[in-house]
């Protein structure tokens, strides 16, 4: 006789134990998906807790590559006329300097910003340029100034044999077989004030 | 005498008014390397310094690396930099060449004249033929020299990862631009 039969309506479970009437089972089975739906919001929210800070950083690090891009892209160079001077030279003295060790030189002041004191030996207009020079009328060595877009007004007014005062960014110096004399280039130059 | 010492000073006039090398100190180099995705590889070099033989035909220019100024600092940086130009190593570049149709050339007449110059031209130590189509302008005692063309920079050895990711043109246009007086 099932063991079932013998404790009638009484159902036991394989262990002896009494099986749990069906309505119970059924709130039983209603808890575990309940527990189940709750315990997956949970994990789930867990999950999304940590997506969230990835995906948070992840924006951050976007938007800040993204700015370094842009600064970069639209990087322009100060006007030249507030920038601080690294040195300030007197015209002759620097040849002087450039031609004694060229190397020497133009390790020292090539891309400084320098203050050039000396006289206008020459004007050179062009379409887009202005170039003024100082030549040291001994030996044919020359420093030579092109503007800044913004200051090439300021150029064109400047009087060949006057004392001036020139800020610009040095380039270099190097020899010229054409013209046989030593050189030295300034950029983004502007009038001294 | 007078009139022997008057036809010297008359000849010595008309020989430095009419010196067959002409040069200046600021000529105007501009290249544009620019891609469809970045334009602000381009730069102007204002302080060049070029010769114009009007009797040979033969032309120069000598062209300091550094004096190429460019708007944005970090790519001027980026172009003297080993990977681009090596500044401090290669200082300058030179062209040495001749107007291939000189005679085609009145310098004694006012117009604008069509020319070919071929030469060599010496960049981050590497030299290389080159052939470029023109202008030489004349008005009265000045001359302007007008030119453009394209250089491979994989011929002088020009390499840079930006050219690799196609930041820098392969092949960027220079045009050249001379006033003699």
């Amino acid at each position: 006789m099932p063991l079932s039969e013998k404790n009638g309506n009484k159902k036991l479970t394989g262990h002896g134990r009494k099986k749990l009437p069906q309505f119970v089972r059924s709130m039983f089975k209603h808890y575990i998906f309940v527990y189940y739906l709750a315990y997956n919001a949970g994990l789930k929210q867990k999950m999304m807790n940590r997506y969230k800070k990835w995906l948070i950083g992840l924006v951050i690090l976007l938007l800040a590559g993204a700015a370094v891009i842009y600064y970069l892209f639209t990087l322009k160079y100060d006007d030249t006329a507030i920038v601080k001077a690294d040195y300030t030279v007197n015209a002759m003295e620097f040849i002087k300097e450039f031609k004694q060790d060229m190397a020497a030189a133009n390790k020292k002041y090539s891309e400084k910003i320098i203050v050039v004191n000396g006289t206008v030996s020459a004007i050179e207009m062009a379409d887009t340029t202005a170039n003024i020079k100082m030549i040291d009328t001994t030996n044919g060595a020359y420093i030579i100034f092109a503007f800044q877009q913004q200051h090439l007004g300021e150029a064109k007014t400047i009087k060949e044999g006057g004392q001036v005062s020139i800020k610009g960014s040095c380039s270099n110096g190097a020899f010229s077989s054409i013209m046989e004399a030593e050189y030295i280039t300034f950029k983004r130059c502007a009038v001294n004030k | 005498m007078k009139k022997t010492i008057l036809s010297l000073t008359m000849v010595l006039a008309a020989g430095l008014l009419f010196a067959q090398k002409k040069t200046t100190t600021s000529a105007v180099i501009s290249f544009d390397a620019t891609t469809p995705i970045d334009a602000l590889p381009k730069a102007e070099n204002k302080t060049v310094i070029a010769s114009l033989d009007i009797k040979s035909g033969t032309i120069a220019f000598e062209a300091a690396i550094k004096s190429f100024a460019f708007s944005n600092p970090k790519i001027q940086e980026h172009f003297n930099n080993k990977g681009w130009m090596d500044s401090d190593q290669f200082a300058t570049a030179t062209f040495k060449g001749s107007i291939v149709n000189l005679k085609e050339v009145k310098f004694n007449k006012d117009g604008t004249y069509a020319v070919t110059v071929n030469g060599d031209l010496t960049m981050h130590g590497e030299t290389r033929p080159v052939s470029a189509k023109g202008f030489i302008t004349v008005r009265g005692k000045l001359i302007v020299a007008n030119a453009e063309f394209t250089v491979k920079l994989e011929d002088y050895k020009v390499n840079g990862g930006a050219i690799a990711a196609g930041k820098v043109s392969k092949e960027p246009t220079i045009k050249v631009v001379a006033e003699f007086n």
